[in-house]
């Protein structure tokens, strides 16, 4: 396996678990199938773009990002999916319905065509004879420390005990002194943030356009189902074998192949094991 | 009967003078609305009714629409091309059971997990389809066949579509009338209740998944016909996704829901599109207005409005028919436990149970919480795999088996909690536990088996305090907790098992109520002479109903005998000691 | 913040324009125009282009002394549904003839609903050979595309290994087919092909094996967004140091998703660009931006595509006398006119036309050669 194939794979592992984060925080955790959260993707990969039309400088891309994601979020959190807890099916019809005016949306403001982003940090490093784009070493350091941190405070602070023990027994949760809506709210925000960091993280790299959302949707359930819900563990594995399965077979064969080989082992892992290969306890 | 062709003649009077009316171009474009509503209404069935969310429909709309366009190519006449369909519907509606079968089998639920593996396989279709371009000449579309028959798509064809809506509404119609309704919508209602019923509900769920397979099919063969055209988006994520969105908006509770939402949606973004650009942003509005608030879709304001206008009448009470006797076995006999060792994860929840019963009386299980009362039950059902060991009644093994083979050994059973179908009637909860173990195939399609009665279950309608028999058409949501233990009482015993299981069947009750239930367990077990294990907390319903009674602890037996004993049993008291009972 | 309401505008100005063009319009055509899906990108500067041809064919006396006046579809929406959005305007609105600028599964679907009943113009790049009653074509097909320019190429650059990269789909495998004839008959070679599904945004691994076969030039027929991805990755690998590219439907818009700095020794080969100096375009992008203002969406060889399309269909009319197809295709053979691309002729239904090379290093595309009449190989049979 060549250096320049590990680096693939581990950029694309990562920039899967990034994007899927939000959803298994969403999904896995407040069980609201997110058919938006593509848009919410798309709506990142967007801010370097806003960032310029406002004339800010470029530094401001990452706070531009939070806080147009975060207002688009808290927006579509209190007029709709607020109502959808416990509706599993009903939110993923409502949030596909959502998904379609987000896009239009963006259209309606910056026109249908690609948008470009340039690279913050162009060229590429030399290793082992053969050049690697510095910008995707740099994110992928990023990501790798992003999750560490993300694991520490996961296994300290009680905000996960406290969601979950929302969606286990909400009465019970607001019994005990949990403000479930105040929760959920911020929890489907901070989910919806950190698909918005992974749009602005991959900007540079990818064709920006509004109905690129839906790319990385379907990618993410699957990383999710397979992995399993509820933990960062099944997050990173489920990530591992999506991104990895495309990677290694499109590698190996070509990419139609890579494509239904990720499909058909999606389909093996729902079926033989749906609550994933490293469900939390349940 | 006369009600569903009243119905039926009513769409087909809407539908046949459509092109008169308005003209070939509107037909053609109603007749594509009209494909649509036909898969979508096998959604609806799926969908509605069993709670199973299918996201790739379009496979079976897809690969159906290719083969028939393949054998419309290929096969002169129309009694080969009738042929080459109905083998088509039928082996894709196979597949469909197969698949699903495979997938259902084991579970007690249909989470996610199906959804997202029908999606991906659309999604493996559409790629196959737009790959093999020898075969299906991939993106660009397969084309240059005639439609069914040689019929004109601006012409006859419509009345071909419509009478295939018709058709399928008929269908519809005619198995929302029959028992086999109930079944498949008990799937969604309680799954784990169904299974103790004695139905195999992976096989439930895969025959409806078939049907609406079936329906899908149908609707892809006259999709070839009508465009004259196949291409991959047929057979896509999009579409199947797109047919959901149909259903959802029309109504999948209803039968014409999705029919109607399929002419809706199609004409209302036919007509927005032609002269709006952003069509898209108003149906998505729209969409989620519905899924918000009206998510029984446009039939259910329609059936609410007119709902007012006829009521519902309430069925005659009086014609009652015995029941046929219900199959398996129903010999009474012991219960044996043999060195059972069950452990979950780290935790270990039974050490070691061995006991054997008598053949007949009532066996009261008592214990500590956390001593394995309830689990021993869910082994005895087969909810829960052993570790080791062995459960034989009347000397066969059964604790390898599945819970929906329970009620065929003969064993009936109440869970802790009231597991009942909560978005039915009494009656219709009634009647499902009748039709469990004793209709034959046939039986699921006459509405005779509606008033279906037993013996057993006639002894506690009728008995004098149970408050079930006032309440027949309530839905059983309604209720307060102490009538669904009736019910549910009333349900395990309707199938007159020789082994009852109830977890504390007096949980919630009044004492007249406890008392009453209390004599109803004792004649159940006089009448049928077989065996019950009651778990019960209550000693002094242990002591008025016992024969013998066992103790569990920490996954042991502690004790096994008559209450007496148990009482003065030196082990027993440090257990309970502090305890003031 | 530049609020793109342009495309709003345009809608609300249609009706207008519409309106207010010469009460004496009797003859309708129908212009199929992709306004939603993928290709919707390309709806707004399709429907200025028809706009700007039906006002120039009115005001040159219009199709046989009559005048045109257009009905607009959006047919940006699967095969079924976008047959009967044109159905609509056939049987419904009356139109006497079709101009499209959609995808090949949509012409499929209405070339059989059609049948030849109903003059019909296809007009963007396709993969060639289709031919029917009715149906004329002034899209570049591969032939025209690639036939003068890999030569080109290849003397220019001195580049000789090819890897072939498309979309899993009939124009790239058609367009392939033929031009590994034409890097044979140059004495190149090529090292490497390769079809990526459209639901696949990554080319990690194609970069890889593009590197290790030691291509020198890559012909990109990915379409729309992948092209763009595959591109940006591309050029962040530094692999444009490594080859030349050239892409036979890279226009404008792609090239500005692509971004100026990965843009370097990126060719394009098309029937038109926005920048070429001729004194026709130039007359054409001027009146261009003096009808729809200077922030309209811009120019491209898939929008002006319509244009040329009105044009032929206004020629060949013309020339017959009428709109009926059996007339039409009489006179079609050899039918002669000029547009903002150069001096055309029909042979075989398709539009023998000049073929430009663009180089879009920099962002911008700069003309580095114009092929004059270059006829289609994929034209039908006369």
């Amino acid at each position: 396996m060549s250096l320049a194939l590990i680096l693939n794979l581990a950029w694309h592992v990562g920039t899967l678990a990034l994007v899927a984060l939000g959803l298994a925080i969403i999904f896995g955790k407040l069980r609201i199938m997110n058919m938006a959260h593509g848009e919410f993707v798309m709506i990142g990969a967007y801010s370097p773009v806003i960032t310029s039309s406002m004339g800010l400088p470029a530094w401001l891309q990452l706070p531009v990002c939070l806080l147009t994601v975060g207002l688009v979020a808290l927006v579509v959190e209190r007029a709709v999916v607020c109502r959808l807890y416990g509706r599993m099916f009903d939110s993923l019809l409502a949030t596909w319905g959502i998904s379609i005016l987000l896009r239009e949306a963006i259209e309606l403001i910056f026109g249908r065509g690609y948008q470009s982003v340039s690279l913050p940090i162009p060229g590429t490093i030399q290793i082992l004879g053969s050049g690697y784009p510095a910008y995707r070493i740099a994110i992928i350091a990023c990501i790798a420390l992003g999750f560490a941190l993300l694991a520490w405070w996961n296994s300290r602070s009680m905000v996960a005990t406290r969601i979950k023990a929302m969606v286990e027994n909400p009465g019970l949760a607001q019994a005990v002194g949990i403000d479930t809506g105040r929760l959920s709210r911020w929890a489907f925000v901070f989910g919806c943030c950190t698909a918005g960091l992974a749009g602005l993280a991959l900007a540079p790299t990818i064709r920006i356009e509004p109905m690129m959302g839906l790319d990385y949707l379907i990618k993410s359930f699957f990383a999710l189902v397979v992995g399993g819900l509820g933990s960062l563990e099944g997050l990173g594995l489920g990530a591992g074998i999506i991104a990895g399965t495309q990677s290694l077979i499109g590698a190996a064969f070509n990419q139609t192949y890579g494509y239904l080989a990720v499909l058909s082992l999606s389909i093996l892992f729902l079926w033989l094991k749906p609550d994933g290969i490293h469900s939390a306890s349940r | 009967m006369a009600s569903i062709l009243l119905r039926a003649s009513l769409l087909l009077a809407v539908l046949l003078p459509i092109p008169v009316l308005f003209g070939e171009f509107t037909a053609y474009q109603i007749g594509l609305y009209l494909i649509y509503g036909i898969a979508a209404q096998g959604i609806g069935f799926l969908w509605g009714k069993t709670g199973v969310l299918p996201l790739g429909q379009a496979i079976f709309f897809g690969i159906s629409a290719y083969a028939g366009a393949m054998s419309l190519r290929f096969a002169d006449g129309l009694a080969l091309q009738l042929a080459a369909a109905a083998a088509i519907i039928l082996l894709l509606s196979s597949a469909a059971f197969v698949v699903a079968f495979l997938i259902f089998r084991g579970r007690s639920e249909s989470g996610p997990f199906f959804s997202l593996i029908t999606l991906a396989l659309a999604m493996i279709a559409e790629q196959t389809a737009g790959t093999a371009t020898e075969f299906t000449g991939g993106f660009n579309g397969f084309s240059g066949f005639a439609s069914i028959g040689g019929l004109d798509p601006f012409g006859n064809l419509y009345y071909v579509i419509a009478a295939a809506a018709v058709g399928m509404s008929l269908l519809l119609f005619a198995i929302n009338r029959s028992p086999a309704n109930l079944i498949v919508r008990a799937v969604a209602d309680n799954e784990p209740r169904l299974q103790l019923l004695g139905y195999p509900t992976h096989a439930v769920k895969s025959l409806a998944f078939a049907f609406s397979a079936a329906s899908a099919a149908l609707a892809g063969i006259l999709f070839a016909s009508h465009q004259g055209i196949v291409t991959p988006t047929s057979t896509g994520f999009a579409l199947s996704a797109e047919l959901v969105i149909l259903t959802a908006i029309g109504g999948r509770f209803h039968v014409l829901g999705p029919l109607i939402g399929a002419v809706v949606v199609g004409w209302a973004s036919a007509e927005l599109r032609f002269n709006f650009p952003y069509w898209e942003l108003i149906m998505a509005a729209a969409f989620i207005i519905v899924v918000l608030r009206a998510p029984g879709g446009i039939a259910e304001l329609l059936d609410n409005s007119f709902m007012r206008f006829a009521p519902n009448s309430p069925r005659d009470e009086s014609a009652r028919k015995d029941a046929p006797m219900p199959q398996g076995r129903r010999v009474a006999g012991s219960l044996e436990f043999d060195n059972v060792h069950l452990q979950a994860g780290v935790v270990r929840i039974l050490n070691g149970i061995s006991f054997k019963t008598p053949d007949t009386g009532i066996i009261s299980v008592i214990g500590p919480n956390g001593a394995g009362k309830t689990s021993a039950l869910n082994a005895i059902t087969g909810h829960l795999r052993l570790t080791s060991g062995r459960i034989r009644f009347v000397g066969d093994r059964i604790d390898s088996l599945p819970p929906w083979q329970a009620l065929n050994c003969g064993i009936g059973r109440k869970l802790q909690v009231p597991s009942v179908f909560k978005s039915m009637s009494v009656m219709e909860n009634i009647a499902v536990s009748m039709l469990a173990g004793r209709a034959s195939w046939t039986d699921y399609f006459r509405t005779r088996a509606f008033a279906w009665r037993s013996e057993e279950l006639s002894r506690v309608l009728n008995r004098r305090g149970v408050p079930l028999k006032n309440s027949m058409e309530k839905q059983v949501g309604t209720l307060p907790q102490g009538h669904r233990q009736f019910l549910e009482f009333a349900m395990a015993i309707a199938s007159g098992p020789s082994l009852l299981l109830l977890d504390e069947p007096c949980a919630g009750l009044s004492p007249e109520e406890t008392a009453l239930m209390s004599s109803l367990i004792r004649e159940f077990q006089e009448n049928s002479g077989g065996l019950v294990i009651v778990i019960e907390h209550d000693m002094s319903i242990v002591e008025a109903t016992s024969d013998k009674v066992l103790v569990l602890h920490q996954g042991e037996v502690l004790a096994f005998d008559s209450y007496e004993a148990v009482r003065n049993d030196p082990n027993v008291m440090a257990v309970y000691a502090g305890s003031t009972k | 913040m530049t609020l793109n309401f342009a495309k709003l505008f345009a809608c609300a100005a249609l009706p207008l324009a519409l309106a207010s063009a010469p009460a004496a319009a009797d003859i309708k055509i129908g212009v199929l125009v992709p306004d939603s899906g993928p290709g919707g990108l390309f709806g707004p500067s399709t429907r200025n282009s028809a706009m700007l041809a039906a006002e120039r064919i009115n005001r040159g006396g219009g199709i046989n002394g009559e005048q045109i006046e257009l009905v607009f579809a959006d047919v940006g929406v699967p095969p079924a549904e976008a047959a009967q959005a044109a159905l609509r305007l056939w049987k419904g609105e009356g139109v006497d003839a079709f101009v499209g600028m959609h995808d090949s599964a949509v012409r499929e679907a209405l070339l059989g609903r059609f049948s030849g009943q109903v003059p019909y113009v296809y007009t963007p790049v396709y993969e060639g050979n289709s031919c029917a009653p009715g149906l004329y074509i002034t899209g570049e097909t591969p032939s025209q595309q690639l036939a003068p320019v890999i030569p080109f190429v290849m003397e220019k650059e001195s580049v000789s290994k090819w890897y072939l990269i498309g979309h899993d789909y009939n124009w790239p495998r058609d367009t392939n087919a033929l031009a590994k004839q034409y890097i044979a008959g140059a004495g190149g070679e090529v090292v490497g092909e390769e079809y990526v599904p459209f639901t696949v945004a990554e080319f990690d691994s194609s970069l890889q094996r593009i590197r290790e076969s030691g291509a020198d030039a890559v012909l990109i027929t990915l379409v729309g967004g992948g092209s763009v991805g595959f591109n940006v990755s591309f050029a962040s690998f530094g692999m444009d140091r490594q080859a030349i590219r050239l892409g036979t439907l890279i226009e404008e818009n792609t090239l500005a998703g692509i971004g100026s700095e990965n843009a370097n020794r990126l060719y394009s080969s098309a029937g038109y660009f926005a920048s070429i100096q001729t004194e026709a375009a130039a007359a054409f992008a001027a009146d261009y931006s003096a009808a729809f203002g200077s922030d309209a969406p811009a120019l491209n060889g898939l929008g002006q595509s319509a244009y040329e399309g009105l044009m032929l269909l206004a020629a060949l009319a013309n020339k017959a006398g009428s709109l009926d197809v059996q007339a039409l295709d009489e006179a079609a053979e050899g039918t002669a006119w000029s547009t903002p691309r150069g001096d055309n002729v029909l042979r075989g239904r398709h539009m023998a036309q000049t073929i430009y090379l663009a180089d879009g290093t920099g962002g911008a595309f700069t003309i580095v050669e114009a092929f004059e009449s270059v006829p289609s190989s994929e034209a039908c049979p006369s």
